[in-house]
């Protein structure tokens, strides 16, 4: 299984949150939870007209990659990731429930000092995942009302 | 697996395209960013090599007004074919909520779709998934080449089983049977959601076959890729 299955209002709240603190205390520019399955679930910060499902699909299949090489070499798991560019650079933490911390950051701010918040932000957000996964656990399935299945349902 | 955040309220549900090396995943993702004008769609990337051949995935997000309520966006991704890309495969398929299964009709690339089911089954197991809890339709592709396997041997090869999926021809380079495949397999995802679900498309176990076979040819004598060289 794949990350969890469903945030509530609350859950997402608390999360941005958290994001949002941990932005402020390391001066990225953006951070965001998402999935090893490539969904996006929470973000916090500005990436301007970058299109960030492409960046969470990337980042996930980044990470897998990087998941394989690890266990070739015998270790369970990298826990993190660093790419390094120019001007902007990312970070990949590893999360529990096949979940991942993505951050970008900028020249404001450095990689001890992203990584040291990020290492704290990931404890607080593996508690929130742990509760989403219990509520989710007990909550009632999705049902809506209605027959989607007309002819303007169809993607087109 | 299928995300909801109720925040926001959105659907993310992942469609991987799997098929043999050069069977036309890829082009039916190019064919689909060139013919949805409708649909909100992102921009379509691809990890492929310096000669088109895909190394990682191709990616497309699709943002559509499907359920009531809910905005669904679909991903979009394929597998690469080259049967040296299978951990590659197995990465793409975390978190799978449906597939399309892409066949090359020629004749002489039978046993590489089928080798391409088989891994395709493999490595859903490697994710501890199966066929049976992952909805998936069948893309019967490039029809026109003159040498086409007929539809019924396609589908005695590929569809012959208790719980026959829903099948279509295409043409994926000229975008004919493109849209009705993805069309297909989002609705056979997100009629677990209504409460009304379309009978045609939750009734898996006797689907509306949009390839028509008639009932004299269902279990046809199969033929050998030499009777039609021939």
């Amino acid at each position: 299984m794949t990350g969890i299955g469903m945030l509530t209002a609350e859950d997402q709240m608390a999360i941005e949150q958290r994001l949002a603190e941990f932005l402020a205390k390391s001066e990225a520019q953006w951070s965001a939870l998402v999935d090893k399955g490539g969904n996006l679930f929470a973000q916090s910060g500005d990436t301007g007209k970058l299109d960030l499902s492409i960046l969470s699909a990337l980042a996930a299949g980044s990470f897998a990659a990087t998941h394989e090489l690890a266990k070739r070499l015998g270790e369970s798991e990298f826990s993190a990731l660093y790419h390094e560019g120019h001007g902007q650079h990312i970070l990949m933490s590893a999360l529990h429930h096949e979940c991942l911390l993505v951050t970008i950051f900028g020249e404001r701010t450095n990689i001890g000092l992203v990584r040291f918040y990020a290492q704290q932000v990931t404890a607080t957000l593996n508690e929130l995942l742990q509760q989403a996964r219990e509520k989710e656990a007990v909550a009632i399935p999705l049902q809506v009302e209605g027959d989607f299945l007309n002819d303007q349902a169809t993607i087109t | 697996m299928a995300f909801i955040n109720y925040s926001s309220r959105e659907i993310q549900l992942k469609i991987v395209y799997y098929g043999a090396a050069l069977c036309g995943k890829t082009t039916n993702l190019v064919t689909l960013h060139k013919q949805i004008t409708h649909a909100q769609k992102g921009e379509l990337v691809s990890l492929a090599t310096d000669a088109d051949r895909t190394l990682f995935f191709d990616f497309l997000s699709l943002n559509t007004k499907t359920l009531p309520g809910f905005t669904t966006r679909f991903q979009l991704y394929t597998v690469p074919g080259q049967a040296i890309y299978n951990t590659t495969r197995q990465l793409v398929l975390k978190g799978v909520d449906g597939i399309v299964f892409v066949v090359d009709s020629h004749w002489d690339k039978m046993a590489d779709n089928v080798e391409s089911f088989s891994n395709l089954q493999e490595n859903l197991i490697e994710n501890h998934l199966s066929l049976v809890q992952i909805p998936y339709v069948l893309q019967y592709n490039k029809r026109d080449i003159p040498n086409a396997a007929p539809i019924n041997y396609l589908e005695f090869t590929f569809n012959n089983r208790a719980n026959r999926a829903l099948a279509f021809e295409s043409v994926a380079a000229t975008g004919s049977g493109v849209l009705e495949t993805l069309n297909a397999a989002a609705r056979l995802l997100l009629a677990k959601y209504s409460k009304t679900p379309n009978a045609n498309v939750t009734g898996m176990s006797q689907p509306n076959l949009s390839v028509a076979v008639p009932p004299s040819e269902v279990n046809p004598p199969v033929p050998t890729p030499n009777d039609a060289v021939a």
